[in-house]
């Protein structure tokens, strides 16, 4: 098949998509083609059998415009609560009244104000008690210790004692003198 | 070489009489529009899912969504591929919605050599159950997208540029796509039409 045989060309002729002078020139060149004959028999075999196959159509449930209504039916009908039964149907809420929404703003309100006293109760013991990190009490505690020992007796035995305490070097002060 | 769309064959008669009383809201030309265009718009779906009952209620659901939206159709000669559309919509929301890959890797018989198919005959039109057996496989063996842009142009009969916008793809594309499955289904089809010539 050369340039000048398109197969979609053949496909729009069989489709009747041609003018007629395009039409009779494509059929003409297929009939002295060998190349475009070929292609053309292949695309008769398709369009025969989609045309065999269409024609076989089996009875479908899909197809009747009864199934098809009662869909539309149900599509267009206003939006409405499903049906519920038993227990479902006794836990489901009601339509809240005004009177229920004047219950229920008594009671959120109510709630909010118990809230508001944990909440200052809450921070009223934080600020009495501070929470330290870690850091801050093992900080405590080597002042508590030792190093007012160190400050007052500076000496290298308090300070080794204390450094082996700890296992570290912890007096670095300049106030302490070095050895 | 393409005539001008002007030569593009109409639309059934009575077509457009039907979707303008449609599009009123009379029931009875939408009933006429459903039975004339129904079992297509199944068909393609059922090519396209490979399952009848997918199809089943892929189909209602299309026309569910067509009946609403039956002011937006513009071109009234194009109810068809509308319709084929909006069918593939539905179809890509479901295959989404199951998370379910569908396409059977078609790539792998690209070289073909034309010269080797055999010229089918007048006999081969037949189209017996073993043939539409093998050309349901045959079909089966392609992609989904080159499936059905395919079938919307043998089945459906529909042009390039509506193809086109079915598919969302550009017009090379879809003459591309359905050239490389045709040499496929060839191929796949050659041996079953060669033995019989």
């Amino acid at each position: 098949m050369s340039n000048v045989c398109r197969e979609q060309d053949l496909d729009a002729l069989l489709a009747g998509e041609l003018s007629l002078a395009d039409a009779e020139r494509v059929r003409a060149h297929a009939e002295t083609c060998a190349a475009c004959n070929h292609a053309l028999a292949w695309l008769k075999l398709e369009r025969g059998w989609m045309a065999q196959r269409a024609r076989r159509m089996p009875a479908r449930p899909a197809l009747n415009f009864e199934a098809l209504e009662a869909r539309l039916a149900a599509a267009n009908a206003p939006a409405r609560p499903a049906p519920v039964s038993g227990v479902a149907a006794s836990r489901r809420p009601e339509r809240a009244t005004p009177r229920r929404r004047s219950d229920w703003s008594h009671r959120a309100m109510m709630a909010l104000g118990a809230v508001g006293a944990v909440a200052f109760i809450v921070f009223s013991v934080t600020q009495v008690r501070p929470v330290h990190s870690s850091e801050e009490l093992w900080s405590q505690e080597v002042l508590a210790s030792g190093l007012l020992q160190a400050c007052v007796d500076p000496s290298g035995e308090a300070v080794a004692a204390l450094e082996d305490r700890f296992s570290a070097c912890l007096i670095a002060s300049p106030a302490v003198p070095t050895y | 070489m393409f005539a001008a769309q002007d030569d593009a064959p109409e639309a059934p008669e009575g077509e457009r009489p039907l979707l303008r009383r449609a599009r009123t809201g009379d029931p009875v030309a939408f009933r006429h529009l459903f039975e004339r265009h129904s079992p297509a718009v199944w068909r393609f779906l059922k090519d396209s899912f490979r399952d009848e009952a997918a199809a089943d209620e892929a189909t209602q659901e299309t026309f569910v969504r067509a009946h609403g939206r039956l002011a937006t159709l513009r071109d009234e000669d194009r109810l068809a591929s509308w319709l084929l559309g909006i069918a593939r919509l539905v179809f890509l929301e479901a295959r989404r919605s199951r998370g379910v890959h569908l396409d059977v890797d078609g790539e792998e018989s690209e070289g073909l050599v034309e010269a080797v198919l055999p010229t089918p005959t007048p006999e081969d039109l037949l189209l017996d159950r073993e043939t539409e057996a093998l050309l349901t496989q045959a079909l089966g063996h392609l992609t989904e997208a080159r499936r059905s842009a395919l079938l919307l142009r043998i089945d459906h009969g529909l042009p390039y540029e509506e193809i086109a916008q079915v598919m969302g793809w550009s017009l090379p594309k879809v003459k591309n796509e359905i050239h490389r499955a045709r040499l496929q289904l060839r191929e796949r089809l050659a041996a079953h039409v060669g033995g019989r010539s």
